[in-house]
């Protein structure tokens, strides 16, 4: 997106509430938002000089330029301008409609209202325009406007939620506060209009968590912080409403400024291509020498002689000058090289590509009927070669939906449930549910399966009911009670809202709260609980408490929190207990739940209005007060009792561990960035495989220095090559891991698994340059990268500085705003879409609504495009070879005049007319393998990763083969009319019957070709049958699919070569047991010929 | 946003719209019936084998059949070379120059037989020589139409050339008369024929004369190319019908060549008397009237007599490469079939 060019570097901003006059001095960027690059006006000149920047066209343009003169054309200008305007007309109609639809998005973006104090009263205002130092008043799940000052709230104190999904991922709530002057404003429109404070602060920045400022205001100053800030993107909850001054608007939000610019994303092949045009114009230019230089001999021993019958003009009969225009003229002739037509075919099959993304039934999310697009229509064969796939977590990986799954109370677990004979029964959508039917407050959506809890509640177990008592009472939701009695839970955090609401399932319904009181219905009947304190949670403590006292006057002090913490706090009885719960807990973690154990204490009155004074004093002064909170906290909360533990379940997608096994499989690394804390991340981590138990080592590195992190770093690599001297040597372990990429095989002989963990605030020093090599080495032996806490310019950071030194492929995939900026700097960018959000979508190349379709997205189309692409592009070069230096070995033969052999329409319509359908066809249909193989072999991935189908080296192979095909397509036919005569004897040697015959074998030659380069699709294999048995179908698949047996991706990956047992009846298929074999079978397969066809192809005529 | 909007519309309206699903198509889901075949040897051998035979057997047959044309070819730029050095000096232009070649015919000649004109290092296919023509001069519409002429469009600047070009400037203009001697006094001239040389479409469509009762009229405003001693419409005296852009030798000569050594189609023999089953074997000779000069630019030229077959001259080229061909197939299909029973004993063993 376009960040506003300011003529003037903003150092501090000045904006005056609801005065226009006085903020337009300062013209500030409206909240209009640029994401489209034209308008009407501007489109065809900055799209043209877009198009001729690419060396290709303007290439073309040099060569129309050339052909308009006289002397030097060898072709009519037709042959070049036809093509060339065809493809900056197709290229601009795209250009034009892709920006439409930017328009269309900024547009609807754009146009969205907002409630604004417009003199003196409430008005609905687009967007766009408002201003900065407007006054807006927000409503409950609205969308924030622009970056907002808070004034004052429907909550006391001024007290507003927001949730900030969409700017950092989180989705817990936050609080946001105004400040209390201000607050005291209300809703009261009239003092609101009349509200003239000047803010001061700082100029607009990315820096989503700080934030430093002045309010002046009737002759006083008060300091603005982040606290008092409400972003762009964030979205009001639980607020029925709030007023906020507009301090950033549109491009200077800190939203915008973090989204980065708009980048031209190329393919690599893309790049490669430019690399092998220039290469060929070199070769071009080499022709034209020689040939010009032929030219000039010629005329000095020939030519000379010949002018009897001539009569050239005097300019041209000096052999050197001769020379010098033949070699332009050539230039002209053998442009061919280059076709232009390359480019549209390119596009064409891209295109191609893109609408099968579109139409992919099996993309598609019939829940949210959301398709699978391809928005962006130039990446798709890169989709075959990702080596790296950066994800997020929250509403990717996962779905954002906590579930209250298990629990263990008292030593006995809860929520597994066994068949007869005592086995795990695994739980789908069929397994019935706990039936909650006896209580009316139940939440219907919620969902158990373990019958034995109920049970033991309805039974009385006292420790049962003392655990969801804790649950209904230990936490921050408040309630609110909607009409028909029914009640809805606000939630700071999506796992107390879990907790609490099976506490409320299970008969233990938190009714409502009042700063001193709790009411929670106990099995039916409502008791009121004094909350006389409540030790609240923060990051150190990692826990919090309330202490409570029953209507029966027991005072009693109920703590959650991380088990590592509580346990050291429990009192000594509980050992015994303590063992067997963390057992439970570890159960817990290893399967991925997030888990909190859970005690209580009995408090005696006279030890708590002690403690309750120590804590008043402890409050009341002044310095080193928070220090002394926690220490009463830590007093009060000891030898507690422990009542059990909780498991929650971060619910992952569907098919999400599957889709990471088998882009594992592929070779593909999946690093997860998360604005989300550490454990969360790592609970993720677990429950997605990506890190198991069976680890060697996981690096936690948090360091908040950057000599700590150093330190970390050292460490870990210490340990990463201390470990793998013990199977390996160490040197030729550091070797392998250079060549890590180079196939799967190298990859097995690092016997470790390691994975890494990284702070966000690590993450910033291990980015910096002289860290970030370290981190590199590291993160990419590890095989599990978890990076949290990342602000959304971290995550770009870190794709950057992948694409950058490992020059490996990248792609990021998203679904929040947090993730646009990584998603616009990775090769390829995903967004997950069907969700609230769709700035990802819109910021992204690819959208779908399952993370799981990446598998199918990678393995199959990917796959598919990029085989598809390599042969393109290699039948393209090698047919644009052979069509064109037959003129080169036909200058030896007519004086190196720039003669041509073919026609000139058969020169413009070649590749148009002549010999475009196979080609197209091959580039869009072409199936090399099944795409149920292609899924079920994910190894069948490595090529695009290693880049074997089109590389230079293949470049050479296409272009040498091009050679010889127009070496034979042209000696032939000279042999054969050689001192010919037709069967009437007539002459047949002319020019004209010459030029036929040789375009004729070529057509015939060329499209020979495609057809053995293409497993061509005409006609019938039983689709269905390979679904049904598509083991058996594999087994007679083309050579390559031979080698997979059942199990052959375990195989592979095993790192044992193992031979295959059945060998295949042709010679084609033999011993391709491992990878790279079989991939040079491959590439020689593509590249035999048909030669011996092509040869006497001629004699027809 | 697109997608929410219409997703948020279609959850207002109802369910009764269709599903955004797309359509279940093979061409959509890119599932269209293919054909994978798969190369095995059993498949593939058979089909080398019959290949190879078949291009064996042609390259046989063409090579027999180049073998039976009966050719000879008499160059004379050496033998007439008092007219060769005539030539080389432009201003002798109009001085008559002729040669005789005598020769002799060891075998008979059966058939048809065909009499070339031949040029060595004579570049019709250079390219500004090849593009210097008006092929709607020639069509016989716009005589006055010398586009594209250069250099020889117009003398003086204003009056056409017709035809124009230097294509039709530098027409082969030798006269050659072919004598047959049965015995040392007799002498027969060999009747030759000049009708029937060209291509029909050359004859019909490509050229035709300009729409007159007469033809110098109708050439009328346009002048001979420079080197023509005659103009066009009195090419052939004998044959009026023969003359204007229809004559048989100029249309010949207009269908350039490709390679810089070519002959082309000068007159058939006709097949009356003597002649009527071709040359019989015997002493000949040629009368030149030699006007081209061809030394200038170190060509040469020469006089082709050849009898032709159903594939066409004397040319082994196309024979070979075939028989070429079909024996690389073969020594590839033997080999291959060589591998695939080494490999299927070696299967065999392995599964024993």
């Amino acid at each position: 997106m376009f960040c506003g060019e300011k003529k003037l570097l903003e150092t501090e901003r000045r904006v005056k509430a609801n005065d226009r006059e006085f903020n337009e001095k300062f013209q500030y960027a409206n909240n209009r938002i640029h994401t489209s690059k034209y308008n009407v006006l501007t489109f065809l000149p900055i799209n043209l000089f877009e198009q001729f920047q690419r060396v290709a066209n303007a290439y073309f343009l040099f060569l129309l330029i050339l052909q308009l003169i006289p002397e030097i054309s060898s072709l009519s200008w037709f042959t070049t301008i036809v093509p060339l305007v065809l493809v900056l007309t197709i290229t601009a109609v795209k250009d034009a409609t892709d920006d439409f639809f930017r328009h269309k998005s900024d547009n609807q973006v754009n146009n969205r209202l907002s409630e604004v104090l417009i003199n003196g009263r409430l008005q609905s205002e687009k967007w766009m325009n408002v201003k900065a130092g407007d006054i807006i008043k927000l409503e409950n799940n609205q969308f924030v406007a622009a970056d907002l000052l808070l004034l004052s709230s429907s909550e006391p104190h001024g007290l507003c939620y927001i949730e900030t999904a969409e700017l950092d991922g989180e989705t817990n709530l936050k609080v946001r506060h105004a400040l209390p002057v201000t607050s005291e404003l209300g809703a009261d429109i009239s003092r609101l209009a009349k509200f003239d404070g000047v803010v001061a602060c700082e100029p607009p920045n990315n820096k989503l968590d700080k934030f430093t400022g002045e309010l002046s205001w009737k002759d006083n100053k008060y300091p603005l912080s982040n606290e008092k800030i409400i972003l762009r993107g964030c979205v009001l909850r639980n607020t029925s409403w709030c007023f906020g001054m507009v301090i950033f608007a549109g491009p200077d939000t800190k939203l915008m400024q973090n989204s980065g610019r708009t980048k031209f994303k190329r393919t690599s092949i893309d790049r490669l291509m430019n690399t092998l045009v220039l290469w060929i114009f070199g070769f071009l230019v080499c022709m034209g020498i020689i040939l010009a230089i032929g030219n000039s001999i010629w005329e000095h021993q020939v030519g000379d002689y010949f002018q009897a019958f001539l009569f050239r003009d005097e300019v041209v009969k000096n052999p050197i000058f001769s020379g010098f225009l033949t070699f332009w003229s050539y230039v002209i002739i053998l442009n061919t090289v280059v076709p232009i037509s390359l480019y549209v075919s390119v596009e064409v099959i891209r295109l191609g590509h893109s609408h099968f993304i579109n139409w992919d039934r099996k993309m598609y999310y019939s829940k949210k009927e959301t398709l699978a697009e391809a928005r962006t229509t130039t990446l798709n064969e890169e989709l075959g070669q990702i080596e790296y796939v950066f994800s997020d977590k929250t509403g990717t990986l996962t779905q954002n939906i906590m579930t209250f799954n298990k629990c263990s109370i008292n030593g006995r677990t809860y929520g597994e449930i066994y068949d007869n004979l005592g086995r795990k029964i695994e739980i789908n959508e069929k397994t019935k549910s706990v039936d909650f039917s006896f209580n009316p407050q139940a939440d219907s959506r919620f969902r158990f399966y373990d019958h034995s809890l109920i049970e033991s509640i309805k039974l009385g177990d006292p420790k049962v009911h003392e655990f969801f008592r804790l649950l209904a009472l230990c936490h921050t939701v408040m309630p609110e009670e909607k009409n028909e009695g029914k009640l809805i839970y606000q939630v700071q955090s999506p796992d107390e809202g879990a907790l609490v609401t099976a506490a409320r399932n299970f008969g233990f319904v938190f009714k409502s709260r009042t700063p001193e009181t709790i009411t929670i219905e106990e099995m039916g009947k409502v008791v009121t609980y004094q909350l006389l304190a409540f030790l609240d949670f923060n990051n150190i403590r990692k826990r919090m408490s309330v202490i409570v006292q029953n209507p029966e006057g027991q005072i009693k002090l109920y703590c959650k929190g991380a088990d590592t913490i509580l346990f050291e706090k429990l009192h000594p009885s509980n050992e015994e207990l303590m063992t067997l719960t963390s057992d439970h807990l570890s159960e817990f973690g290893g399967e991925g739940l997030r888990t909190l154990a859970i005690a209580y204490r009995d408090l005696n009155e006279e030890y708590f209005t002690e403690w309750f004074k120590l804590l008043e004093e402890a409050s009341r002064g002044l310095d080193m007060r928070d220090e002394r909170i926690a220490a009463a906290y830590e007093e009060i909360e000891r030898d507690m009792m422990l009542l059990g533990a909780t498991a929650i379940e971060d619910k992952l997608q569907d098919g999400v561990i599957e889709t990471i096994a088998s882009l594992s499989l592929a070779n593909i690394k999946i690093w997860v960035l998360t604005g989300d804390k550490q454990e969360t991340a790592m609970n993720i981590g677990y429950s997605c495989n990506m890190l198991t138990d069976d680890m060697n080592e996981v690096f936690v590195i948090s360091g908040q220095t950057a000599a700590d992190v150093w330190e970390e770093f050292k460490k870990a690599k210490e340990i990463l090559f201390e470990r793998s001297t013990g199977f390996t040597n160490g040197y030729a372990f550091c070797e392998k891991l250079q060549e890590l990429k180079l196939g799967s095989t190298v990859e097995e002989t690092v016997t470790g698994d390691y994975a890494l963990i990284i702070n966000g605030h690590s993450l910033g020093y291990a980015l910096e340059a002289n860290l970030q090599n370290e981190f590199l080495e590291i993160a990419c032996i590890c095989k599990t990268v978890i990076c949290c806490r990342v602000t959304p310019l971290q995550k770009a950071q870190v794709v950057e500085l992948v694409k950058m030194h490992r020059k490996a492929v990248t792609l990021a995939i998203g679904d929040g705003a947090n993730d646009i900026s990584m998603i616009k700097s990775a090769h390829i960018g995903v967004g997950i879409s069907g969700q609230e959000g769709m700035q990802a979508v819109l910021a992204s190349d690819y959208s779908f609504a399952q993370f799981r379709y990446l598998q199918r997205l990678l393995l199959v189309h990917g796959r598919w495009s990029y085989f598809r692409m390599c042969k393109f592009l290699c039948y393209f070069f090698y047919k644009n070879f052979a069509f064109t230096l037959v003129h080169f070995w036909f200058g030896f033969f007519c004086g190196f005049s720039a003669q041509t052999v073919y026609d000139q329409w058969f020169i413009t319509l070649f590749n148009i007319v002549y010999t475009s359908l196979p080609v197209l066809a091959m580039g869009i249909f072409d199936q090399d393998v099944s795409e149920q193989n292609s899924l079920d072999y994910p190894n069948l991935y490595g090529p695009g990763q290693l880049n074997l189908l089109f590389n230079k080296r293949k470049f050479f192979i296409c272009i040498a083969h091009g050679v010889y095909t127009s070496f034979a397509l042209f000696f032939i036919p000279y042999g054969v009319f050689y001192n010919v005569a037709g069967e009437d004897g007539k002459h047949i040697t002319d020019y004209q019957s010459f030029a036929v015959t040789i375009a004729t074998s070529l057509v015939i030659v060329v499209s020979v070709q495609v057809r053995q380069l293409q497993r061509a699709q005409d006609k019938a294999t039983p689709l269905k049958s390979h679904k049904r048995q598509p083991r058996r179908t594999s087994s007679r698949r083309s050579g390559y699919a031979f080698a997979h047996q059942e199990g052959y991706g375990e195989l592979i990956t095993s790192g044992k070569n193992m031979r295959v047992k059945n060998l295949p009846t042709s010679g084609l298929g033999k011993t391709m047991y491992n990878s790279t074999s079989w991939i040079e079978n491959l590439c020689k397969k593509t590249t035999d010929t048909v030669n011996s066809f092509s040869l006497d192809r001629t004699v027809k005529l | 946003m697109s997608h929410q909007e219409s997703q948020e519309m279609k959850s207002n309206n109802c369910q009764g719209l269709p599903s955004r699903m797309p359509d279940n198509t093979a061409f959509q889901q890119q599932q269209l019936p293919a054909w994978r075949p798969s190369l095995t040897a059993r498949a593939v051998l058979p089909g080398f084998f019959t290949t190879g035979v078949f291009f064996l057997s042609m390259g046989i047959l063409l090579i027999l059949s180049a073998k039976s044309v009966k050719e000879i070819e008499i160059t004379y730029t050496d033998i007439c070379s008092n007219c060769s050095k005539l030539r080389e000096n432009a201003s002798n232009f109009y001085k008559e120059c002729t040669c005789s070649i005598s020769f002799f015919i060891p075998e008979k000649m059966p058939g048809n037989v065909y009499m070339y004109y031949k040029l060595y290092n004579f570049y019709q296919n250079y390219r500004r020589y090849i593009i210097s023509r008006n092929n709607r001069q020639l069509l016989g519409e716009d005589i006055t139409n010398v586009e594209n002429c250069a250099p020889f469009q117009r003398v003086s600047n204003d009056i056409p050339i017709a035809p124009c070009g230097a294509i039709a400037n530098s027409m082969f203009n030798d006269t050659i008369l072919l004598s047959y001697y049965p015995n040392s006094s007799t002498r027969i001239n060999v009747p030759l024929l000049s009708s029937d040389i060209t291509w029909w479409t050359d004859k019909h469509v490509k050229f035709q004369n300009p729409k007159s009762s007469n033809l110098a009229s109708a050439f009328a405003g346009t002048v001979k190319p420079p080197y023509w001693r005659k103009p066009v419409y009195q090419l052939d005296q004998g044959n009026p019908e023969n003359n204007g852009f229809l004559n048989s030798d100029f249309i010949v000569w207009m269908r350039v060549a490709a390679l810089p050594t070519f002959k082309k189609l000068y007159r058939r023999i006709h097949r009356i008397q003597q002649f009527a089953d071709g040359l019989p074997a015997g002493n000949y000779s040629l009368d030149i009237s030699y006007n081209f000069p061809v030394t200038l630019f170190k060509g040469e030229k020469g006089v082709v007599l050849s009898t032709v077959m159903w594939s066409g001259g004397k040319n082994f080229f196309l024979g070979i490469a075939y028989t070429t061909t079909g024996a690389v197939t073969w020594l590839a299909a033997f080999s291959m079939t060589a591998v695939h029973l080494k490999l299927k004993k070696k299967k065999a063993f392995f599964q024993c």
